[in-house]
């Protein structure tokens, strides 16, 4: 047991982890429905659950302790789950009912955070967000044609997300100071931005 | 160094973020108060010097070696440049020790040509000015 986190954790005013419970499983058929889909609207909703339920796991798997997390964590880990149930919600209507379900309600953005600094532990869950979304992206990409303009474009979405990476990659150490953690947090919160759009852009895609 | 407008950038490189010096606000009148009595001369003077100098000085003392362990204990570095005329002026990059000569030369080339440059391996908090 370890006895530190969970006191840093109790003085931090951290939120219990069974709150989140209600709504953490709303989106958890995600993972397995965006590979399910042909390529349109109803693939871009389950795209979009997907990413916001990844977010959410995330979030809170790098959290220090299993009981409770910190209150802003608690915040963007709960919207994202949110989301991600009314995506799936969506990407069902959309693929039963076709073109009279709409893409309206559907975000078009993760979750942003209300404060400039993040904590280790928000940094490392969002970190594997951007690679867990990275390689789902390349390895989408590579199923079209290499010298398609569309596709070149979508390269360079995925090239930006690579340097992203790499950035925080040269800045990740031990025990960062905030204005390192405020950095390595721009860096990823653009690096989601885009390899959110990336994941968009490849869903709709026709080929 | 000296920027293209003759303006002069001293460069500071460290591990440790010192402690910020903050003065109490003991000893300013209240907009209230509208005569002003002499026997509380001694007593706004000892104030003053307590809150502007005392105590910002004893803070500094307890907070130093916290802010020194903290600072050899991580790997991030600290780059500031400071411009003292016409008013301070000082710049914050933060980056790592592997990084700190290639941000450092950046950073320099940058200032020569009169710009504030963002490089790749290091976070810019902006500028402070008093």
């Amino acid at each position: 047991m370890r006895i530190l986190p969970r006191l840093k954790a109790f003085a931090r005013d951290g939120v219990p982890l069974h709150d989140l419970g209600s709504v953490r499983g709303v989106g958890s058929d995600a993972y397995d429905l965006v590979d399910g889909l042909p390529r349109g609207p109803a693939r871009v909703a389950a795209w979009n659950a997907y990413v916001l339920q990844t977010y959410g796991d995330k979030l809170i798997a790098a959290s220090e302790t299993t009981e409770r997390v910190a209150v802003d964590t608690a915040h963007v880990a709960g919207a994202a789950y949110q989301l991600a149930g009314m995506c799936l919600d969506c990407a069902r209507q959309l693929a039963t009912e076709g073109a009279e379900a709409s893409l309206a309600n559907v975000p078009d953005a993760l979750p942003h955070w209300h404060t400039p600094i993040r904590s280790h532990e928000q940094l490392v869950g969002m970190r594997e967000t951007l690679e867990a979304l990275r390689i789902y992206a390349a390895f989408d990409l590579q199923t079209f044609p290499a010298d398609d303009p569309s596709t070149v474009a979508m390269l360079e979405l995925l090239a930006a997300v690579d340097a992203d990476l790499a950035t925080v990659d040269l800045l990740w150490i031990r025990r960062p100071p905030a204005e390192l953690r405020g950095g390595i947090g721009d860096v990823l919160t653009r690096g989601l931005d885009k390899a959110f759009e990336l994941g968009r852009l490849l869903a709709d895609r026709r080929s | 160094m000296t920027g293209p407008s003759g303006d002069y950038w001293e460069l500071y490189v460290s591990k440790t973020a010192l402690p910020a010096w903050r003065e109490g606000h003991a000893g300013e009148r209240s907009d209230t108060q509208t005569y002003f009595d002499l026997l509380q001369l001694p007593f706004m003077i000892v104030s003053a010097l307590w809150s502007s100098i005392v105590f910002p000085l004893l803070r500094v003392v307890a907070l130093l070696p916290f802010a020194v362990v903290r600072g050899r204990r991580s790997r991030a570095v600290r780059i500031e440049a400071v411009n003292t005329f016409p008013t301070r002026e000082v710049l914050l990059w933060t980056t790592t020790d592997g990084l700190v000569e290639g941000v450092l030369d950046d950073i320099v080339a940058g200032l020569a040509a009169g710009k504030v440059v963002q490089p790749v391996g290091a976070v810019y908090s902006g500028a402070q000015r008093d």
